[in-house]
């Protein structure tokens, strides 16, 4: 009897052991979900179409566990979809459908897991609070002008510090004069003020007809040229952030400057590339040229508005329509230009002629285009004249650097200054 | 004497109505002298009737590659889709350098889907671009790499008004030497097999309209 007891008690003992193992171990992978490990799978398998806060091709994973009716299913779910669907499940079958049958691809590869390192990571994730659109103080670049202004001011005092000087030594000059002749007894006439003096009158508008000569001819050079022009555009669109930051490249916006006349300003669908994804701004803050704080998060929904782009949504909810920014680069039309011919066969870089366009929040015209600033650059840049099919008629240049004549060929030998290649 | 303080006024007032136009407004483009012949009067593409106008439906440059009429869905379709060009070792460097300018932004100039815009996470765009050289992609044809950049795929939008249809294979013909380790494309397609590309599309899908992409 007592035996059999004991047999049963140790049995017993036996099976609640295994049950505890098991329980242990049915919990460990639970309690060791690892969000770091979960990040990785995350972005690997699960980042292309998800984000945690923002809707993409997927919806936000931000609570996705206290959507999921169990997480038996949600698990079921990562790991083939379609099924999920076939089976009829009410929640899968909405989520389908809102997303316009687009179907999640099935992750047989995951093992349980894997998802639950997932889903910690989406919720450590979740808890953050996303970064505050252009947080951060940045310090304004208004007092980059006054630089370049002190050292000519410095110079305009000394000179004007040096004038009073000399006319204080040439009035005591000419009193010391004065002293002297009296004492002498010379007969001394009364001296002309200095303002009806013919001497000084004459300097004077000989002075200001200078002065004013040298703003006139400046003035009158500088008609039609806009140098230095930046307007306000219908977006502020910093060039900085997007060339300068994001390092994207100039031809990706403008690409007609490879081949045509025109760099070309992108239609929206350019924008759009990017913009789908990216719906708000949380870069350094951004600061008019008149120091006025920009809202970068409300000039990217001026796009959306432009556009018809509902971000929320996730379409396009109405008919767009063209942003109509202000030209800065005018060539007159009896000027011919042609981008593609500089940047492909002359190689010549943007910034040559544009300048730093990637340290400039709002673009201005750097160069004056004018004609001998084209002149200048045609007389000094050399083109690529060897191993050039485009440059093969030239048989006599080409000669002269066979014979060491000349060791290069600039532009205007090839005809760079000619009336003709840009007036016709 | 009067006549002189006069000049001397009359000289103050100029020269300081030239000094006060110094002072320059940068945000306005400034004065022009007879400008008849200045501003173009067929604007180009600034001119509102021709802004953001598309070519006629069909239209072929001269000298073009001709239109890829497989629409967005027939992605079973673009997987078998030959490359029509004969490209050499010159294009593919084309290729590279085009990659690098509209696709090296996302899906980073090594391929591995880490461009500047994302940068491991930490760049502004919130959806990982997935990486050519692993995963996924790496099973995917020429034809479909070109299809992807004509029509775009999920966040990613077309490329057909960045590149055209030869560059466009190009790119696609670079990508896939890359995953093939840098060998030579597969083998070329003769040149007279340049309507290729369109051919599938017409016998699968007879009405399919003809999108010039």
């Amino acid at each position: 009897m007592y035996c059999r007891v004991s047999i049963l008690l140790r049995k017993q003992f036996v099976s609640v052991l295994i049950l505890c193992v098991g329980l242990v171990f049915s919990f460990t992978p639970a309690r060791a979900a690892d969000p770091a490990a979960g990040k990785a799978i995350f972005q690997a398998n699960c980042a292309s179409c998800h984000n945690v806060q923002k809707k993409l091709t997927g919806p936000a994973l931000k609570g996705v566990e206290d959507r999921w009716p169990d997480k038996q299913l949600l698990h079921k779910w990562i790991k083939n979809s379609a099924g999920v669907i076939a089976s009829g499940d009410a929640y899968a079958n909405a989520l389908y459908k809102e997303y316009n049958g687009t179907a999640m691809p099935a992750f047989p590869t995951l093992s349980e897991a894997d998802i639950d390192n997932i889903l910690a990571f989406v919720d450590a994730e979740s808890n953050k609070v996303p970064a505050a659109p252009g947080g951060g103080g940045g310090t304004t670049t208004a007092a980059k002008s006054e630089d370049s202004g002190s050292s000519s001011l410095i110079f305009g005092v000394i000179t004007l510090i040096l004038a009073v000087v000399a006319v204080i030594l040439m009035q005591i000059n000419s009193n010391l004069n004065k002293l002297a002749a009296e004492k002498e007894g010379v007969d001394h006439p009364e001296p002309v003020p200095f303002y009806k003096n013919k001497a000084y009158i004459a300097l004077g508008i000989m002075i200001l007809f200078m002065i004013g000569g040298y703003f006139t001819i400046q003035g009158a050079i500088g008609l039609g040229r806009t140098q230095d022009y930046m307007p306000e555009q219908p977006i502020f669109y910093s060039h900085k952030v997007h060339a300068g930051t994001n390092q994207i490249s100039c031809l990706y916006c403008h690409s007609g400057a490879e081949k045509s006349k025109h760099a070309m300003i992108p239609s929206e669908n350019v924008c759009m590339n990017c913009h789908k994804a990216i719906t708000e701004y949380t870069g350094e803050d951004l600061y008019t040229a008149e120091g006025k704080k920009v809202n970068g998060t409300a000039e990217i929904q001026k796009l959306f508005d432009k556009v018809g782009w509902d971000p929320k949504a996730g379409k396009y909810v109405k008919a767009g329509e063209p942003i109509e920014w202000t030209k800065i680069h005018n060539l007159p039309d009896h000027v011919y230009f042609n981008h593609s011919q500089h940047i492909v066969a002359g190689k010549v870089q943007c910034q040559t002629c544009h300048g730093n366009i990637q340290e400039m929040d709002e673009v201005h015209q750097h160069a004056d285009l004018s004609m001998g600033w084209c002149v200048n650059c045609h007389r000094t840049t050399k083109v690529q004249f060897v191993e050039n099919d485009y440059y093969k008629i030239f048989e006599k240049l080409h000669k002269d650097i066979e014979s060491g004549h000349i060791d290069s060929v600039t532009v205007e030998m090839v005809g760079g200054t000619e009336c003709q290649k840009c007036h016709y | 004497m009067k006549r002189t303080s006069n000049i001397l006024i009359a000289a103050a007032l100029t020269g300081g109505s030239f000094l006060a136009a110094c002072s320059k407004d940068h945000r306005k483009p400034g004065k022009h002298y007879v400008p008849d012949m200045v501003d173009s009067r067929a604007y180009e593409f600034y001119n509102k009737t021709v802004a953001n106008m598309k070519p006629v439906e069909g239209t072929v440059k001269r000298g073009e590659i001709l239109p890829y009429t497989l629409r967005a869905e027939d992605t079973a379709q673009a997987n078998l889709v030959k490359n029509p060009l004969t490209l050499n070792a010159t294009d593919l460097e084309e290729g590279k350098r085009l990659f690098n300018i509209y696709c090296a932004v996302c899906h980073g100039s090594k391929l591995d889907g880490n461009g500047p815009l994302y940068k491991d996470g930490n760049g502004p765009y919130p959806a990982a671009p997935p990486s050519f050289i692993a995963g996924k992609l790496t099973g995917y044809s020429e034809g479909r790499i070109f299809h992807v950049a004509t029509y775009g795929y999920n966040v990613m939008g077309s490329y057909a008004s960045q590149l055209d249809r030869e560059q466009r294979w190009k790119v696609a013909a670079y990508i896939k030497s890359v995953q093939n380790g840098g060998a030579a494309p597969a083998a070329a397609a003769p040149a007279a097999d340049s309507t290729a590309a369109a051919t599938p599309a017409a016998e699968a899908a007879p009405a399919a309209p003809a999108v010039t992409k």
